[in-house]
C-alpha cells in the first residue's frame, strides 16, 4: 500500500467524526421536536401528570433538550447507547445487536445468491447480445423484479407453504429451512437489477479500444472474456456492491414483516412509530458510521482495481 | 435504513437529459424498431390513458360501495370486470384511480427537481474534483446516513396537522379539485425522499466521469482546448448515458414503487383515495389468495405490468443507446 | 495482480454461494423431521377437516401460540399493554386474582375482611404458598412488593393507577415520604390496607400486575437482571426468553391453586402468517385481526370450524367534540349518532361477529345494564335533526380523526363515513394522526370527531364512565361537563352497595349517551383458531391466568 493510498485512508476516516457528530445532533433534535413523545406512548391510558412527571424524570426527559443531548454524548463515551423506552429498560444495545446480527445473516446470505447469480447472468446477456437469449435471460429477471417483495411474499408463501405444503413459516433460526422462501423471496428479485447493470458494463467495455487490441492480438475468447472483460466491467459494480453491503446490516422491512423474522428491520419500523429514542439513535449513528465506512472501503478499492481513479481522487483533496 | 438490494434501484433516482436533438430522433426511432419496447410502449400508453381519464371512463364512483354480502367480493363479471372488494366497490374503478395516483406521485416527484441532482452532481462533482468534489461527496454521505423512513415520518407527522388545510385552500383556489389533498401528501412525501436519492446515481456518474475523463480521447480534447461544455458534452456524457439510463429507467419503476409501498405500509396515501398500495394491503394474505386469488391479481397486476415495461423500455433505450457509441467509437 | 485477484473474488463468490447451498441442503435433510410437522398432505387446502387435530402438534403437553413480543422487561410493576401481562399473570401473582367469569378469587390471601366504612382490608394470607424458588411467601414480602412499585426511582407507569388510593402510595410515589404507610404487616400471614377513600373496585385493581408479588431477595441478588430469571408465585415459570423470537413458560409443580395439566406453553414472537402455520398444524391457537375474517369465514376454508369468537371488554366509539363546530350543537351531534348503520356493517364486514353496541359498557362489564341504550340507526330523522340545527345548510368541514401511524384507517370507518355521506349528505375526511402524537395532540383540547377505543383496565363500571367522563378525568379530553352526570359518577366511586352502584352508573351511562359526545358503535371480539385438541381454553374478555385451564386431549 503506498503512503498516499493510507494517507487518503487516514483523511476520510477523520472525516467520518464531523459527519457523526452532525448526524447525531440532527437526528437528536429532530427526535425531541417530532410530535410523538416515549412517556405518552408508555402510559397511553394510564396518563396522570405525577405519572408523566416520574417517568421524565427517569429517562431525562425534563431537562433542556441540550443538556439531555450533552448527557448522551458523556454516556455514548463510555459506550452506553441509552435505554430502550419501547422494550422498557432494556438497554438500546441489547435490543440492537441481536437483531442486527439476525438481519446481517440473512442479508448477506441474500446478497450472496444476488451477486451470484447476477454477474453471470449479466456477463452471459452480455455476451449474448444481438440474439434473442439476451432479451429473455434479462426479460425474465425483470419480470420477477417488477414484482413488489410484500406481493412476491405472499405468492411464494402460498404456493410453498399452503399449495405445495413443503415449507413451514414458523421462525426457527436463521439457518432453518424456513427460511428458505424468505431468503429466496429477498435475493431474486434483486438479480435483475445486478445483471442489467452487469450487462450494461461489460457492454460499456466491449466498444473499448483495449479489446478490440486484445481480439486483434488473436487471444482466445475466453481470455479476453474473463481477464479484459469481466475485469474492467466489474469496476463500476464496486460500487453497487458497496453501497449495498452496509444495507444488509439493516435488513429487509417487507421480508421481515412478511415472514416475521426477529431483525433488525421490523425494529427500526416499530422504534420509529414508538418512537424509541436511543434505539433510533443508535440504529442511526451505527448505519451512518457503516455507511461512512463502506465509502472508504469502495474507495480504497477502486484504487487497487484502477490506480487511475486513485490519481484522480487525490488530485481532488 | 431499510436498504436492501431492491431498494437499491428506488434511491438511484436519475434523470434522462436531452443530449442532441438529432440524436434524440434517432433513439426514439430505433427503440420503435423492437417489439418489446412496442409492446412496452403501448402498455404505458394504456396505464397513462386509464389513469389520467379515469373520471371519464371509470364505470362506478370511486367509492361507491355495496354493503351487502351477496354485492361484496364478487369475482370478475361483465358488470364488474375486476370484481368488487370488501366493500363493494368496484376494482376496475379503483384500479383506474390508483392509476392516477402512480402517475400523479411519479409526475410530481419528476417537477420537484431533485432528479437533476444525481447528474448534475455527479458530472460536476466528478469533473471538477477539488473541493467541489469532496463538499458534494461528503454532503451525500451525511444525507445518505439519515434514516429516510425515520424523516420521512417526522415531517408526515409535523405536517399531518395541516395537510387538510393545505389541500382544502388548493381544491377552493385552484383547478385540483379533488387531486388536491393527493397532491399535498405527495408533496409532503417528496420532500422527504428527494434530499436522500440523490448520492447513489450521483456515485454511479461521477465514477463513471473519473474514468471517462482519463480516456486518451478525452485527454486529447483536454489537450487540444476544447471548453468544457463540448468534453462534457460531446465526450463524457455519451459516456455516462447508458448506465445513466438503466438508473433512469429503473428509477421510474422505483419512483412508483416507492409510493406503492409506502401506500402499503400505510404512510403513503390514505383511503378512500385509491393507490395500488392500499389496494395491495387490502387483499394481501396468503389464505385470502387461497380463496379469492382475483383479488391479488387485480389489484397488483396492473401496477406490476407499469413496472415491468419501464424496465423493458429503459432495457430498450440502453441497448440502442450503446449500439451507436459502438457504431462510433 | 488484479488478474489474481480477480479469479479470487469470483472464486470466493462461488465458494460462498456453494457454501449456502450446502449448509441449508444438511439443514433441510436434518431438520427433515421438523419440516414433516406440517405434512398434512398436500391437498390440505382441499379437504376440509384436514388442519384438525390429527397431525402431531396434538401429542404432548406442549402448547404452541403466537405471541407479541414484550414491551417491557418481565416485571410486574412495568408492565403496561396487554400483550406483556399476558406472560406476567402466568409468572406472578398476588392477593386475589380473576376467574374466567372476571369474579375476584382467592389467590395468595385466602379469605379477606373489610371495616372502617370500605376503607380498610385485611387480607389473610394462606400458609402454603411459595415462590418458585421454594421460599415461602409472607406479608412481609407485600408490604416489600407495594412500597417497591411506589418507589419513584423504580417509575413503574403503572402504580398510580391501580394502586393510588392506597395510604401513602401517591406521596411515596411524588418522592413526599420515604414508605407506604396504608400498607401493614399484622403479623406473618396478615396484611391490611388501608385506603384514601372507600372502593368498590379494590380488589378488581389488585388483580392487575402491578400489585403482584415479587421475591426481595430474588431482586436484590440481581437488580439489574432478574427477570430473565424470575421468582414469582404463578402457576408458569419463565423456562427461557429469547426477545423478539420465542418465550418458554414451564409448570409450577408447586403451584397452590393446582399445578397446571401442561407441560409448557410456547409462544412465537415470531414467524410468518398465522393463518397459514395454523393450517399447516405448527400452532395450537392462531390470533387473526378482523381484516382477515374473510379468510377464514367466507367460502370454504377449512379453518371455519375452528373459528372462535371470544369477547373482548372494550368499546369501539366515535367522540364528537362539544367544544368544537359543529358538535356544540347537540342535534348535529345526535344526527351523526343516528346516521351510522351499525348492523349492517356488522353483516356484511364483520361475519356479524362484533356485537353492536347498544350502550357504551360492553356485556361483560360487571354492571351492564340492558335498559341503557344508543341512539338507533335512523337516517331520516338524522337528516332532519340536522336541518333543524343551528348549522343547517352551513356545516363547517369536518375531520375524523383516527390514531395510527402506518394504519389504514380500515373498511369499518370507509364504511361509516360512506354511511355519513349517503344519510346526511356530508362528506367526511378522514386524517390519521401517530399514535404516540394522539395523546399529546388531546391534551391540547382533544379532536374536532375522534375515532377511538377503550378497553378495560380493570372490570369495573369506574374505569370506563368515570375515567372517561367525569368531569374531573385527566383523560376527559373534551371537556364533557354535566352535573347530573358528575354528581351520579361522584356519589358511585365511593358507594359500598354494589347494587346501587351499578345502577347509578347506569344512570349516568344514559345520560352520557343522550347527550350523544360519544357515539359507541361496536363491541369487539378476539377472532381465534382453536385446534379441536386443545381442551378448557376460557372464553375470557380480560387478560387472566389462562393456561393453568388448558389441557392438550386427542
Amino acid at each position: 500500500m503506498s503512503p498516499g493510498l493510507s494517507g487518503y485512508i487516514v483523511r476520510r476516516v477523520l472525516w467520518a467524526i464531523p459527519v457523526l457528530f452532525l448526524i447525531s445532533i440532527i437526528v437528536f433534535f429532530m427526535l425531541r421536536l417530532a410530535p410523538g413523545d416515549p412517556v405518552d406512548a408508555i402510559l397511553g391510558s394510564r396518563y396522570q401528570e405525577d405519572q408523566a412527571r416520574v417517568l421524565k424524570e427517569k429517562y431525562g426527559y425534563d431537562k433542556p433538550v441540550y443538556v439531555q443531548y450533552v448527557k448522551y454524548l458523556q454516556n455514548l463515551a463510555h459506550g452506553d447507547l441509552g435505554v430502550s423506552t419501547r422494550h422498557r429498560d432494556f438497554t438500546a444495545s441489547e435490543v440492537i445487536w441481536p437483531k442486527v446480527w439476525v438481519s446481517t445473516q440473512v442479508g448477506l446470505m441474500a446478497i450472496l445468491i444476488t451477486f451470484g447469480l447476477g454477474i453471470p447472468v449479466g456477463i452471459y446477456a452480455a455476451m449474448a447480445r444481438g440474439t434473442f437469449l439476451d432479451p429473455l435471460t434479462i426479460g425474465f429477471w425483470l419480470a420477477l423484479d417488477a414484482i413488489p417483495v410484500y406481493v412476491l411474499a405472499t405468492l411464494a408463501s402460498w404456493f410453498f407453504a399452503v399449495k405445495l405444503d413443503l415449507v413451514n413459516l414458523s421462525y426457527r433460526g436463521v439457518w432453518s429451512p424456513n427460511m428458505i422462501v424468505p431468503i429466496m423471496v429477498m435475493a431474486l428479485p434483486a438479480v435483475a437489477g445486478v445483471a442489467r447493470f452487469m450487462r450494461a458494463s461489460v457492454i460499456g467495455v466491449l466498444g473499448e479500444d483495449y479489446i478490440r487490441t486484445a481480439r486483434a492480438k488473436g487471444l482466445r475468447e475466453r481470455t479476453v472474456v474473463i481477464t479484459h472483460i469481466t475485469r474492467n466491467a466489474l469496476l463500476p459494480m464496486v460500487t453497487v456492491v458497496g453501497l449495498t453491503l452496509p444495507g444488509i446490516a439493516f435488513g429487509s422491512i417487507f421480508i421481515e414483516t412478511s415472514f416475521g423474522i426477529p431483525g433488525i428491520a421490523r425494529e427500526s419500523l416499530a422504534a420509529v412509530l414508538a418512537p424509541d429514542y436511543d434505539v433510533i439513535l443508535a440504529l442511526v449513528l451505527f448505519g451512518s458510521a457503516l455507511f461512512v465506512f463502506a465509502n472508504v472501503v469502495i474507495d480504497v478499492i477502486y484504487g487497487v482495481i484502477d490506480p487511475r481513479v486513485r490519481v484522480g481522487a487525490n488530485r481532488g483533496q | 435504513m431499510g436498504s436492501e438490494p431492491g431498494a437499491l434501484a428506488a434511491t438511484e433516482i436519475v434523470v434522462f437529459e436531452d443530449v442532441q436533438a438529432p440524436a434524440r430522433f434517432r433513439t426514439v426511432r430505433q427503440v420503435l424498431k423492437k417489439k418489446v419496447a412496442i409492446i412496452a410502449l403501448a402498455y404505458l400508453l394504456l396505464f397513462y390513458a386509464g389513469g389520467l381519464l379515469a373520471p371519464v371512463i371509470a364505470p362506478y364512483g370511486l367509492n361507491d360501495q355495496q354493503l351487502s354480502v351477496e354485492k361484496r367480493l364478487q369475482s370478475p363479471s361483465t358488470d364488474h370486470i375486476f370484481g368488487t372488494d370488501r366493500l363493494g366497490r368496484d376494482l376496475f374503478t379503483r384500479v383506474l384511480y390508483s392509476a392516477r395516483t402512480t402517475i400523479i406521485f411519479t409526475v410530481v416527484i419528476t417537477l420537484s427537481g431533485g432528479l437533476f441532482l444525481g447528474l448534475g452532481l455527479g458530472l460536476l462533482a466528478g469533473y471538477r474534483g477539488g473541493w467541489i468534489d469532496t463538499a458534494i461527496m461528503r454532503t451525500g454521505e451525511v444525507l445518505s446516513g439519515m434514516p429516510t423512513l425515520l424523516l420521512m415520518l417526522a415531517i408526515t407527522a409535523a405536517f399531518r396537522a395541516r395537510i387538510n388545510g393545505w389541500s382544502f385552500w388548493l381544491e377552493d383556489h385552484t383547478f385540483l379539485g379533488e387531486d388536491s389533498k393527493t397532491l399535498v401528501k405527495f408533496l409532503i412525501i417528496s420532500m422527504a425522499t428527494v434530499p436522500f436519492a440523490w448520492l447513489g446515481s450521483c456515485r454511479i456518474v461521477r465514477s463513471q466521469v473519473l474514468a471517462i475523463r482519463e480516456e486518451s480521447y478525452v485527454q486529447a480534447a483536454e489537450s487540444m482546448g476544447a471548453s468544457t461544455g463540448r468534453i462534457l458534452f460531446k465526450h463524457i456524457l455519451p459516456g455516462v448515458m447508458p448506465l445513466f439510463l438503466v438508473g433512469l429507467t429503473a428509477g421510474m419503476a422505483g419512483i412508483a414503487g416507492a409510493e406503492v409501498a409506502l401506500s402499503y405500509l400505510g404512510l403513503g396515501i390514505d383511503e378512500p383515495a385509491a393507490s395500488f398500495g392500499n389496494l395491495i394491503g387490502d387483499v394481501n394474505g396468503t389464505r385470502l389468495f387461497n380463496d379469492y386469488p382475483y383479488l391479488l391479481i387485480v389489484g397488483a397486476g396492473p401496477v406490476i405490468l407499469f413496472f415491468f415495461s419501464w424496465n423493458l423500455l429503459g432495457d430498450a433505450l440502453v441497448d440502442v443507446f450503446d449500439r451507436r457509441q459502438n457504431q462510433r467509437g | 495482480m488484479s488478474n489474481r485477484m480477480l479469479t479470487l473474488m469470483m472464486g470466493f463468490v462461488a465458494f460462498l454461494i456453494l457454501a449456502v447451498g450446502v449448509v441449508f441442503v444438511i439443514a433441510l435433510a436434518g431438520g427433515g423431521g421438523d419440516d414433516d410437522n406440517g405434512g398434512t398432505p398436500a391437498s390440505s387446502d382441499k379437504t376440509p377437516g384436514a388442519s384438525g387435530s390429527s397431525g402431531k402438534i396434538c401429542d404432548g403437553k406442549s402448547l404452541i401460540v403466537p405471541g407479541d413480543d414484550p414491551s417491557s422487561v418481565l416485571d410486574p410493576i412495568q408492565v403496561g399493554d396487554v400483550s406483556t401481562s399476558e406472560y406476567v399473570v402466568e409468572i406472578f401473582g398476588g392477593l386475589v386474582t380473576l376467574d374466567p367469569d372476571l369474579k375476584v378469587q382467592p389467590d395468595i390471601a385466602k379469605e379477606w375482611s373489610v371495616s372502617n366504612g370500605g376503607k380498610t382490608y385485611t387480607f389473610k394470607l394462606r400458609d402454603n404458598v411459595v415462590f418458585q424458588n421454594g421460599q415461602r411467601v409472607t406479608a412481609d414480602d407485600f408490604k416489600y412488593s407495594i412500597e417497591r412499585a411506589a418507589d419513584p426511582t423504580n417509575a413503574s407507569p403503572t402504580v398510580l393507577a391501580y394502586l393510588g388510593n392506597v395510604v401513602g402510595v401517591r406521596e411515596r410515589f411524588v418522592n413526599k415520604a420515604a414508605s407506604v404507610s396504608g400498607v401493614k404487616v399484622i403479623d406473618e400471614n396478615t396484611v391490611q390496607i388501608d385506603l384514601v377513600e372507600p372502593s368498590d373496585f379494590f380488589l378488581s385493581e389488585l388483580t392487575y400486575p402491578v400489585a403482584f408479588v415479587v421475591d426481595k431477595k430474588t431482586i436484590e441478588k440481581n437488580p439489574r437482571n432478574w427477570t430473565q430469571n424470575p421468582n414469582g408465585t404463578g402457576p408458569f415459570r419463565l423456562k427461557e426468553f429469547k426477545p423478539a423470537e420465542r418465550i418458554v413458560l414451564a409448570r409450577n409443580d408447586r403451584y397452590h391453586l393446582g399445578a397446571p395439566k401442561l407441560a409448557a406453553v410456547v409462544f412465537e414472537l415470531a414467524g410468518g402468517s398465522i393463518l397459514t402455520r395454523y393450517e399447516n398444524d405448527e400452532i395450537h391457537i392462531g390470533y387473526f385481526p378482523a381484516t382477515q375474517l374473510d379468510s377464514v369465514k367466507a367460502g370454504t376454508s377449512p379453518l371455519s370450524k375452528d373459528y372462535r369468537e371470544v369477547p373482548e371488554m372494550a368499546t369501539f366509539y366515535f367522540t364528537l367534540n362539544p367544544q368544537k363546530a359543529p358538535f356544540d350543537d347537540p342535534k348535529v351531534r345526535q344526527a351523526f349518532a343516528m346516521s351510522i348503520d351499525r348492523d349492517t356493517i356488522n353483516n356484511v364486514l364483520l361475519y356479524n361477529a362484533y356485537r353492536v353496541a347498544d350502550g357504551f359498557l360492553p356485556p361483560e362489564m360487571p354492571g351492564y345494564s340492558e335498559a341503557v341504550h344508543s341512539y338507533k340507526y335512523d337516517p331520516a330523522k338524522a337528516k332532519q335533526l340536522l336541518q333543524e340545527s343551528k348549522y343547517a345548510g352551513k356545516l363547517p368541514r369536518i375531520t375524523l380523526t383516527y390514531s395510527g401511524t402506518g394504519a389504514a384507517p380500515g373498511d369499518l370507518l370507509v364504511a361509516i363515513q360512506k354511511g355519513w355521506q349517503d344519510s346526511l349528505g356530508v362528506e367526511i375526511q378522514l386524517e390519521a394522526i401517530d399514535s404516540s402524537a394522539v395523546l399529546r395532540e388531546q391534551r391540547k383540547g382533544g379532536f374536532q370527531m375522534h375515532s377511538d377505543g377503550w378497553a378495560a383496565d380493570y372490570p369495573d363500571p369506574e374505569d370506563f364512565l368515570g375515567k372517561l367522563f367525569a368531569s374531573d378525568s385527566q383523560l376527559n379530553y373534551i371537556k364533557y361537563k354535566n352535573d347530573a352526570v358528575d354528581a351520579l359518577l361522584t356519589q358511585a366511586r365511593t358507594e359500598q352497595d354494589r347494587t346501587k352502584r351499578y345502577s347509578l352508573y347506569a344512570d349516568a351511562e344514559q345520560k352520557i349517551l343522550d347527550d350523544a359526545v360519544v357515539v359507541p358503535t361496536f363491541w369487539p371480539v378476539n377472532h381465534l383458531l382453536v385446534k379441536s385438541c386443545v381442551q378448557g381454553l376460557p372464553n375470557t374478555s380480560m387478560t387472566i391466568p389462562k393456561y393453568r385451564y388448558v389441557d392438550i386431549k386427542n
